[in-house]
């Protein structure tokens, strides 16, 4: 054990280079963003509850809305709660590392992210809130009277946070594995999270400089977006989802990690098809993650060999993808399974991802597209993988963490409670988008006086956001509740074999291992089965 | 308890995540604000609000913030030694594959664009110079090799001859930086502006992040330099900043050929 400073000391959190304070800082931000961009989820949904206007007084304000909410829940909330916490706080511990390669680069990161939540929050309430959406399409951006600079600062600021992010995890893991730890002796979580930082490091570039044309475009004249003077508008949709698609796999491919961890450790199972997972699948997905964003642009008028070339690789990424599903559901077959709260949340995961996954085959094709892209079937679609699918697995990934980082076990019948809230709320609210999404509902509309005949699904989609809505303001009650006044955890709840929770008490202190960690050459963190 | 060791000069060094106590450093936090103050704020304030007071205020609390954490960052990584040394020559080039990134975007901007035009260059656009990017080059492999040389005077632990190499080539840089001022001045005068026609926006803006990267290195430069007067030189920093001017070496011959000789 440590003799570190008991109690809490502000200077030491705030100036702090330790992953796993820097991890929490991130949980703490994170979190706090989707809260706030939550309850803009509400509102949007009680706005879309009937035609006219319900809570908004205008369709800008509601397009503020929808750019806080998409923003924050993607850049604000999703990639640094799973690059940023999960990745800080655990990925270190697995690999036996006293901290990351360059901590003061990794404080660098939060305090960027940090900066970007307060410029996010400060647009909410300046007389010109950006309301670009968080895709930023010109020429609207361009035109608009809202402030995009912001929402470009913003974007900078998390991109810039992230590059470094990815630099520090990629050369800690290559540099900082435990002596003895093989790289077919990783974690799954942090192949995934090592796959996502190399997503990050090449892809944002390229959205920064597309918003920094668009900053160009707007407040220096320039004309990189306008055709009359030899622009092009839809190179900044290129751009744009030349990131903004492989930054679905930034999201997906860590939750998927998380998964791994939490079911092999509950089933006391070994990875099934651990190779085949990880140079398939995570490699399938990082060869083919480039490759595929002119799916976005089906509509925009490319030429047809692309749009073709482009469906077919979209179709081929659903073959990596699918193979770590199978691996997740293999991991399954013959284990011992103790259900805990976090294995209800990855139970759920792995429904809503076969949702969320078999939903985009039609969407991946460009006759299906040409009818459903602008339609809320395609708003049900991304909402089942990114915000259900990866949401879910960032809360079974806290409570399955949560006795590391509190010493505390966060379980009990609230927890349940608020997962059956969970379920079957995300549920209610996104099938009916779906059945009304195949009918034509058109979606991002702040009203819909012409299709009454949808009122009453979104009455049910409204409803089905209040359970949800209760479900995760129980969630948030029980962690706090737990954090401080929860049952006493044992070192090893779950009898992981992980080195997080074998070699490191909870939560650990400065330094991490209390004695410097070797692996043999037989050790996996999923040595259950023999 | 603190784990120290000494150095061969028997300065104390610090190592990092060895003690028992949390690891705290005020440099990065200093850093961010400052940054959040310099680029955001001064430039909202500038461009989207036109308050010049404003402007003023956050480029005053902007810049000494930066400066102040860069010092503090340094001083720090001069005295503490990370866990595993000579890390950051590796973080370096990953770094620039992000960068090369960024270049890419905007060159793959400019083919779009040149590529779909019937004439090139598009009306308004001057004659570009032909000698000066040439002389520009000169300066820049040059400096390159003068570097490479610093490098080596201190790989044979001869600092003076270090200082007086990275001397030479933090001239170069700022003669080069003094050769795109001087360009840039010219074609102002002559209304060639970021918002003429679609090749101002790409020479601009190439070039100009190029010049960016330029002054970039100068600082990373100044920043070695800077402690080495007083013998403090930490080798890995000096990889670094060499790996990255060679990197915008490199830049740089592809911006020559795009933009000034095709």
């Amino acid at each position: 054990m440590s003799d570190a400073h008991h109690g809490f000391n502000l200077r030491e959190w705030i100036f702090t280079t330790d992953h796993k304070r820097i991890g929490i800082l991130y949980l703490i931000g994170a979190l706090s963003a989707f809260a706030i961009a939550g309850t803009f989820a509400i509102m949007i949904r009680m706005q879309q509850y009937g035609p006219g206007m319900q809570v908004f007084d205008s369709g800008s304000g509601y397009n503020t809305a929808l750019y806080f909410h998409g923003a924050a829940m993607i850049l604000v909330f999703l990639i640094p709660a799973l690059t940023g916490f999960f990745a800080n706080y655990f990925l270190p511990l697995m690999i036996g590392a006293k901290d990351v390669a360059f901590p003061r680069i990794n404080a660098f990161s939060v305090w960027l992210f940090y900066a970007a939540i307060i410029l996010a929050l400060v647009s909410l309430v300046i007389p010109d809130p950006p309301d670009v959406m968080w895709t930023g399409y010109p020429p609207y951006s361009v035109t608009t009277e809202g402030n995009t600079a912001f929402y470009v600062f913003t974007v900078h600021l998390l991109g810039f946070s992230s590059i470094l992010g990815a630099i520090n995890f990629l050369v800690t893991v290559i540099y900082m594995r435990a002596p003895g730890m093989g790289w077919n002796q990783l974690n799954m979580f942090v192949w995934t999270i090592l796959a996502a930082f190399i997503l990050q490091l090449i892809f944002i570039p390229v959205l920064a400089s597309a918003v920094t044309m668009l900053l160009f475009d707007k407040y220096l004249g320039t004309h990189f977006f306008d055709p009359a003077m030899g622009g092009d508008v839809l190179l900044y949709q290129n751009l744009f989802w030349f990131y903004s698609h492989p930054a679905v796999y930034v999201i997906l491919l860590p939750a998927i990690g998380i998964l791994f961890d939490v079911i092999a450790t509950m089933g006391k199972n070994r990875i099934f098809n651990y190779k085949v997972c990880v140079y398939a699948g995570i490699g399938g997905v990082l060869a083919l993650a480039g490759e595929v964003w002119i799916h976005h642009l089906y509509v925009a008028g490319v030429p047809d060999w692309i749009r073709v070339g482009m469906m077919i690789t979209t179709l081929l990424i659903s073959v990596p993808i699918g193979l770590m599903l199978m691996s997740l559901w293999g991991t399954l077959y013959k284990a011992s399974i103790t259900f805990n709260v976090a294995m209800h949340y990855a139970s759920a995961c792995l429904f809503l991802l076969l949702i969320g996954g078999l939903t985009g085959i039609p969407l991946a094709m460009t006759v299906m597209t040409a009818n459903l892209g602008q339609t809320s079937f395609v708003h049900a679609h991304f909402h089942f993988v990114m915000a259900l699918f990866s949401t879910f697995a960032i809360i079974s990934g806290i409570y399955y963490w949560f006795p590391k980082m509190t010493g505390r076990l966060a379980e009990g019948k609230l927890a349940v409670v608020a997962f059956w809230f969970n379920i079957i709320g995300v549920n209610i609210t996104f099938w009916p988008l779906f059945i009304i999404g195949v009918q034509g509902m058109p979606r991002r509309y702040f009203s819909y006086e012409q299709f009454p005949q949808f009122a009453p699904y979104h009455h049910v989609a409204t409803y089905g956001s209040f359970l949800v809505a209760l479900g995760m303001v129980l969630t948030l009650i029980n962690w706090i509740k737990s954090a401080f006044w929860g049952v006493k955890s044992e070192a090893n709840p779950w009898h992981s074999k992980s080195l997080e929770w074998t070699h490191t008490p909870n939560p650990p202190g400065p330094g991490n291992f209390p004695h410097d960690v070797t692996v043999s050459a037989d050790w996996t963190p999923y040595d259950y089965v023999k | 308890m603190t784990a120290h060791s000494t150095t061969a000069h028997g300065t104390p060094i610090e190592h990092q995540g060895h003690g028992h106590h949390w690891e705290t450093s005020i440099a990065p936090f200093a850093v961010v604000f400052g940054v959040f103050f310099l680029l955001p704020l001064t430039f909202s304030m500038h461009f989207v609000y036109h308050n010049t007071i404003l402007t003023a205020v956050f480029a005053g609390i902007g810049l000494p913030l930066i400066l102040f954490g860069v010092a503090k960052w340094i001083d720090e990584g001069l005295t503490q030694k990370p866990l595993v040394a000579g890390l950051a020559g590796v973080g370096m080039p990953i770094f620039i594959v992000s960068e090369i990134f960024i270049f890419l975007s905007f060159f793959a901007t400019y083919w779009m664009v040149r590529l779909s035009t019937y004439s090139w260059p598009p009306e308004h656009t001057p004659e570009m110079p032909v000698l000066l990017p040439l002389f520009m080059t000169f300066l820049l492999i040059t400096s390159s090799v003068t570097v490479h040389i610093a490098e080596e005077k201190l790989e044979h632990g001869d600092l003076a001859a270090f200082r007086k190499w990275l001397v030479i080539t933090v001239l170069f840089g700022l003669a080069f930086l003094s050769c795109t001022t001087f360009e840039y001045h010219h074609l102002l005068e002559h209304d060639f502006l970021p918002s003429t026609n679609a090749f101002s926006m790409i020479f601009f803006s190439i070039t100009g992040f190029h010049a960016s990267h330029v002054f970039l290195g100068l600082s990373i430069f100044i920043a070695i330099l800077l402690p080495a007067l007083g013998g403090r030189v930490n080798k890995t920093f000096v990889l670094c900043g060499s790996i990255y001017w060679h990197f915008v070496d490199v830049v740089w011959i592809f911006v020559v050929s795009q933009i000034y000789f095709w």
